[in-house]
């Protein structure tokens, strides 16, 4: 009979480890989670950048629709989303962050799902409230939601964009993270897993 | 028991399920509202701004900096609810938690025949089952946090969240029905995980919370600690025993032993025992039976 809890205990575990290996797996290509910080330029490589918060990892997001969940690619492929709940302010001053999209394709539809600790704008994208040079957004969470049309699905590269963070007192360009949907090669999504808080 | 019947005798708790659904659940959330206006924060509080497991991946991560950040409501309300299991037992687990309460709800609703739903009969089995999730739990946390595995390894609190798919199914019911857009394949294994193979298919509904929740695998332990101790803990006597098994029937938490005592790592003191037998009595101070 111990030899039954033992395995009870040992398949539990393993089963949990398992999930969390999936997990990874799935972090890289489903609802891809990855941090922004400000100012960091055109982000073409992946970097650490260091300012007056803490190191913030970033990186451009490549995203390979082949390689999601058997679950996804079969019940719902024609959607995918991107999330951050990181917006950190590495810079020395103040800064209101607007958000946009670049180059979505007209037939592309985006959601944005937006819920933040400071104001929001959802008709600009704008942050109302400064960000201080070594904060960052409380309780942040973003969700781009895209809905691909069925057609782009065999395209080699569905969209090729993405997310820039902008001053919006001064219209300047303090950060770009390319995201790139592809299907087919590998994917290099930024933060494995993600994390809600 | 008719279903009358156990929604008389099992009102309060039943009552305590709705309480829980105002307290944590958008668009009431107001619990977690009064908390955000008291730390002066604007986001539109849901069920997934208190997560109820990500303090304990946080602690077993060394993550220690988020514990004390911004986030520190959610840490404060995990160790509260773990603290608070040593003296009255898991009483948020069952009377307040919405995701078990959820899927016990749909379980008991949901009219499948028992002989088709999963039950385990010997407690060690079912203990030693959700001490083995807690414990992956505790590896999988320490080597993403600690960074030792983490490109092979991702979170299992927010990939696998039953409280997003809660707070998702309630946004669509008061109508933002975007809510249920998204699915993506670790909303999906949880949704099989928590309300079809632990809902619908275990007898009593709470299956998640058996094998799948590190608060309440936590909240057990301190619960068999307190009830050492000489806390609030449901005690059987055998003197009043007819043996009709109902007790072992009912427990949603399979908790009832072969000799009808309790395994208090399983309990969490919903009573349902007790409303079905006179043997069973909720008592404080020394002398306990069970484990």
């Amino acid at each position: 009979m111990k030899k039954a809890y033992l395995f009870g205990f040992v398949f539990v575990m393993a089963l949990t480890v398992s999930l969390g290996a999936y997990s990874a797996v799935l972090g890289d290509s489903e609802l891809v989670h990855f941090w922004v910080a400000v100012p960091a330029g055109n982000v073409t490589s992946p970097m650490i950048m260091r300012g007056a918060g803490p190191p913030v990892s970033i990186s451009p997001l490549v995203i390979d629709l082949q390689s999601r969940g058997v679950l996804k690619n079969t019940l719902q492929p024609n959607l995918e989303g991107v999330s951050t709940h990181w917006i950190y302010n590495l810079g020395k001053k103040p800064v209101r962050i607007r958000l946009d999209l670049a180059n979505v394709p007209p037939d592309i539809k985006v959601d944005w799902e937006v819920n933040s600790g400071f104001e929001y704008d959802a008709s600009t994208h704008t942050f109302t409230t400064p960000l201080r040079p070594g904060g960052s957004i409380p309780n942040l969470g973003i969700d781009w939601m895209f809905h691909i049309p069925e057609y782009y699905m065999d395209e080699p590269v569905v969209y090729d964009g993405g997310l820039e963070v902008i001053d919006a007192d001064t219209n300047a360009l303090l950060t770009f993270i390319p995201i790139k949907f592809i299907n087919g090669g590998a994917g290099s999504g930024s933060h494995p897993g993600g994390g809600c808080h | 028991m008719t279903p009358k019947e156990t929604l008389i005798r099992n009102r309060w708790r039943y009552s305590s399920f709705i309480v829980g659904f105002f307290l944590f659940v958008a668009p009431f959330a107001i619990l977690t509202r009064a908390v955000y206006y008291i730390v002066g924060n604007s986001a539109d509080p849901t069920l997934h701004s208190i997560c109820f497991r990500m303090p304990i991946d946080w602690i077993f991560g060394g993550r220690f900096y988020s514990i004390l950040g911004s986030s520190w409501f959610m840490a404060a309300f995990a160790f509260g609810v773990i603290i608070s299991s040593i003296f009255i037992g898991p009483a948020f687990c069952g009377w307040l938690c919405p995701v078990g309460a959820f899927s016990e709800t749909i379980s008991r609703v949901v009219p499948i025949p028992n002989r088709y739903r999963l039950r385990i009969n010997d407690t060690k089995l079912t203990t030693s089952m959700r001490y083995g999730f807690l414990a992956g739990f505790i590896l999988v946390a320490a080597l993403v946090g600690y960074d030792l595995a983490s490109d092979q390894l991702g979170s299992i609190c927010c990939r696998y969240c039953p409280s997003s798919m809660l707070q998702n199914f309630s946004s669509a019911l008061f109508g933002d029905l975007s809510a249920l857009e998204y699915w993506h394949s670790g909303s999906i294994i949880t949704l099989l995980l928590w309300l079809i193979a632990g809902g619908l298919f275990m007898s009593g509904g709470r299956g998640w919370c058996l094998f799948f929740c590190p608060l309440g695998a936590i909240s057990g332990l301190a619960h068999k600690v307190g009830s050492r101790l000489g806390f609030y803990r449901v005690e059987h006597e055998n003197g009043s025993c007819t043996g009709c098994n109902k007790c072992k029937d009912l427990c949603p938490m399979w908790a009832i032993k072969e000799d009808r005592s309790v395994e208090r790592g399983l309990c969490v003191n919903c009573k349902e025992c007790m409303h079905v037998c006179n043997a069973y009595k909720l008592k404080r101070g020394k002398n306990s039976g069970g484990s």
